[in-house]
């Protein structure tokens, strides 16, 4: 198993691009091999609305994933942005991934 | 560049301008007949956000046009609009009276957006005089609200008092991010305010990771607080993303009231599988089945993936009739809404007058055709020309159609014209408005508002009494004035009821003998001293208050209204109260009409007024001693108007005349013609000025032939056959200006 996709320390705007690229990048990696893909939060030190908004994208994408290791800044933007409840599902998530309607 | 593209905006501006000014006068005019109506259902929440949304309106769009005086002063109004929607202000006469003001104001400043010079100095004074008003009543109300809030910021859990439940739902805009802005700070901002009672991120309306634009925002939550804070407050913490972000806060609501919103909230199209699922032909597993499959099948495009109706039929198993319904179902809803959004089109008056007038060409043309077809005697296309002539007559009455306006939007100008009269009189007036959309033609709807206005003013002043005289008299305190319309054969009605005092015929006829308007010693009939109000030269200074101020008599009133093809009739009982009766052609261009002929004269009825048609009557006219021409019809005596003898038209066998019976307001009589030719559509020409003031005759048409006829005013043609030929005569000599060469022969 490799190792955990490592979300950078600011998760804001400003890297956002690189982000989504690095993201990207390791899905298309990963969907070759079998197995989930792990993301950790663990380093999270600033978050803004278009951080969690990457992460809310990666869930709406037809990849097998969750979250470890979540920071308490991360955690605590879920909680302010109202997604604890996704960030819950996501974190015991062992399943695919999606939405339900 | 720059300075083009500048420019560019600055034409765009100025063309768009007459049509921002005329929307927002509407605009303004909906603010006021809304104020109305608020002041009497102070606690209707729809008319107060109604309200809001009209001046909101005004605000924004000339915003759009740097109208900064309008901007500036609406601003203020919106305030106070606002506190009242937090329930810290109600609904009063004071307020009332001042947002109405306001209203004014805006409505002036509107009108004169491209002249400078129109905003005098009192015009400011009176600007600033408001704004400290509105400011008096908005700080008054701030000043306990803001004391509220304090108190909950210092104690950490609001207490109980002015705390307010917001439910707060924002969709930001995609340039969010790029702007600099963070729903994430604005949503900490929020919590900062209250208690979060629960909080939601929509997480559906983000796209893929593969397919999105990470600095495209696609954020939106929903948020229940619970804080002491005012809307405004709320509202400010999106005041720098304001401009593209879709905002909703709904202030504490009844459990009735939150799933009356839910309803309202309910997407316009239902999805197809929460319509099989409410009727039960799919499990809610095997829907989520289904939609995983199609979510999962390859293929971004979603053209290609399958489709939901299809799997649902072939791997959920539900019947392909349900699917098939319920996909139906949705493209009706689907269409019904793209129907409504384009039910309104706004067409300049002007284009639609050419339509109109063309129109009135092509109905002539037609009637030339007809006139040849029948001579030609070739069946098929005698069988064309009939269908044409039908078509035509359609679009005639389409077109027509067009230019209808309810009434009831000029009446409802009154109530304000009748709240601020009865209040500066000191009496009390319910005003009731009774069939207001009764449709009627634009033009003579904006030609009877003036005159309307008049009466209803001329009902308050002089008609009704003041409240202890009401009281004396054994009337309730509070007058009663009615305003209705309502439909007659090809005419509307409209009329103007007070319980007032009526008419005082003994002192009108007493003012008119004073006034040579009739020989002393002469007693006319109550309806004809009813009349004499209506006489030039009969308003006196005595009767003259400020209300009628505007030079405009009641002479001019019968004048305006018979100007129009209307006319105008008075019942009145002494101490019950007046009534007035204006009747008014529907429409000012075309009618259906009756054609007949005397000599080589043509004469146009309109058709609705024929009752029948007595051919070979005229044998049986009679004249009686006082020279008047009637005739007996199974067995009533039928006054007759021998339209020959009338105008002095040469005619050769009078042996063959016909009579025609009408129904005027007077009731029916006679009029005595050589020939009928039947029944055509006529288009109204307006007579000559000469020919203006001629009684009976209310304008002109031009035949299919090219030849001209005269449209026969069956209301004031009816009057002549009350008089006798010796009061006619000299009636007529002193309507039309010389002698008898000037009545229109057509020789």
């Amino acid at each position: 198993m490799s190792t955990a996709f490592e979300l950078p320390e600011e998760l804001t705007i400003y890297s956002a691009v690189e982000t989504r690229d690095a993201l990207l990048a390791r899905v298309g990696e990963h969907s070759a091999k079998s197995g989930q893909l792990e993301v950790s939060a663990r380093e999270v030190k600033q978050v803004d609305g278009a951080g969690l908004q990457l992460l809310v994208a990666l869930g709406n994408m037809d990849v097998s994933w969750r979250l470890i290791d979540v920071s308490n800044t991360f955690t605590e933007a879920c909680q302010v942005m109202g997604l604890s409840d996704w960030l819950i599902n996501h974190q015991l998530k062992t399943s695919a991934g999606g939405r339900s309607t | 560049m720059s300075q083009s593209s500048s420019d560019a905006d600055q034409r765009f501006i100025a063309a768009a301008l007459p049509s921002f000014i005329s929307e927002a006068i509407e605009q303004t005019e909906a603010v006021e007949a809304l104020l109305l109506e608020l002041e009497e259902q102070p606690d209707n929440r729809e008319l107060l956000d109604s309200l809001f949304r009209c001046a909101h309106t005004v605000k924004g769009s000339a915003g759009i046009f740097g109208l900064s005086k309008v901007v500036d002063f609406a601003h203020h109004v919106e305030t106070l609009l606002d506190q009242m929607r937090d329930g810290a202000l109600t609904m009063g006469p004071e307020l009332s009276t001042l947002l109405l003001e306001c209203n004014d104001e805006i409505k002036f400043l509107v009108a004169s957006a491209s002249d400078e010079a129109a905003d005098t100095p009192e015009q400011q004074e009176r600007r600033a005089d408001l704004v400290t008003r509105l400011c008096a009543h908005t700080e008054g109300s701030n000043a306990t609200a803001a004391s509220a809030a304090s108190v909950a910021n210092t104690v950490a859990a609001p207490a109980a008092g002015q705390v307010t439940r917001w439910t707060i739902s924002a969709r930001f805009g995609p340039e969010t991010f790029r702007n600099g802005m963070d729903p994430l700070s604005i949503a900490r901002f929020l919590g900062g305010l209250g208690q979060v009672l629960s909080m939601h991120c929509s997480t559906e309306a983000v796209p893929s990771l593969a397919s999105m634009d990470p600095e495209t925002c696609h954020m939106s939550f929903g948020m229940e607080l619970e804080s002491a804070c005012m809307r405004a407050d709320v509202e400010g913490a999106f005041s720098f993303v304001a401009e593209d972000c879709e905002l909703n806060v709904v202030a504490p609501e009844t459990p009735g009231q939150k799933l009356a919103r839910k309803i309202e909230e309910m997407p316009a199209t239902p999805r197809l599988g929460d319509m099989l699922l409410s009727v039960g032909a799919v499990t809610q597993d095997r829907l989520a089945e289904a939609l995983n499959t199609q979510r999962k099948s390859p293929g971004p495009p979603v053209s290609i993936k399958p489709k939901l109706g299809d799997l649902l039929a072939t791997q959920a198993g539900v019947a392909p009739e349900a699917v098939e319904a319920a996909l139906g179902k949705q493209q009706k809803l689907r269409d019904s809404a793209a129907g409504e959004e384009g039910r309104y089109i706004r067409v300049q008056a002007d284009r639609l007058d050419v339509v109109i007038d063309l129109l009135g060409e092509l109905v002539i043309a037609a009637a030339g055709a007809t006139l040849q077809a029948r001579a030609t005697q070739q069946s098929a296309l005698l069988e064309t020309n009939l269908r044409m002539s039908r078509l035509i007559e359609e679009i005639r009455n389409g077109t027509l159609g067009l230019r209808m306006v309810p009434v009831g939007e000029t009446f409802s100008r009154f109530r304000r014209v009748v709240r601020d009269t009865a209040s500066s009189l000191g009496k009390t007036v319910n005003f009731e408005i009774v069939g207001g959309d009764a449709e009627l033609d634009k033009s003579v709807v904006e030609k009877i508002a003036d005159p309307l206005m008049h009466l209803v003013r001329n009902s308050l002043d002089h008609g009704l009494e003041p409240p202890q005289e009401r009281l004396a008299a054994g009337k309730a305190a509070a007058g009663k004035l009615v305003l209705s319309a309502q439909h007659e054969t090809g005419a509307i009605l409209i009329r103007i009821e007070d319980d007032g005092r009526g008419i005082n015929r003994e002192r009108v006829l007493q003012r008119a003998w004073n006034r040579g308007l009739v020989e002393q010693g002469v007693v006319p009939s109550d309806e004809a001293i009813n009349m004499l109000i209506f006489e030039p030269g009969f308003s006196t200074a005595e009767q003259v208050t400020n209300l009628s101020g505007r030079g405009v008599g009641m002479d001019v009133v019968r004048r305006n209204i018979e100007a129009l093809r209307g006319n105008i009739r008075l019942s009145s009982q002494a101490g019950k109260g007046l009534q007035v009766d204006i009747r008014l052609p529907l429409t000012l261009a075309i009618i259906d009409g009756f054609l007949v002929g005397v000599g080589i004269s043509k004469f146009v009825l309109p058709l609705e007024s024929v009752v029948e048609v007595i051919k070979g009557g005229g044998q049986c006219v009679k004249v009686d001693a006082a020279g008047r021409h009637c005739l007996e019809l199974r067995g009533n005596v039928l006054p007759v108007v021998r339209l020959r003898t009338l105008y002095a038209i040469e005619s050769s066998n009078p042996e063959q005349d016909s009579v025609v019976v009408v129904n005027s307001p007077r009731g029916k009589y006679g009029i005595e013609v050589e020939v009928l030719l039947g029944q055509q559509q006529t288009v109204i020409k307006p007579l000559g000025r000469l020919f203006r003031s001629l009684r009976g005759i209310s304008g002109s048409s031009i035949l299919g032939s090219g030849e001209v006829a005269l449209i026969l005013d069956v209301g004031s043609l009816g009057e002549l056959t009350v008089v006798g030929p010796a009061g006619r005569k000299s009636s007529a000599r002193a309507a039309v200006p010389g002698e008898r060469e000037a009545a229109p022969t057509l020789s």
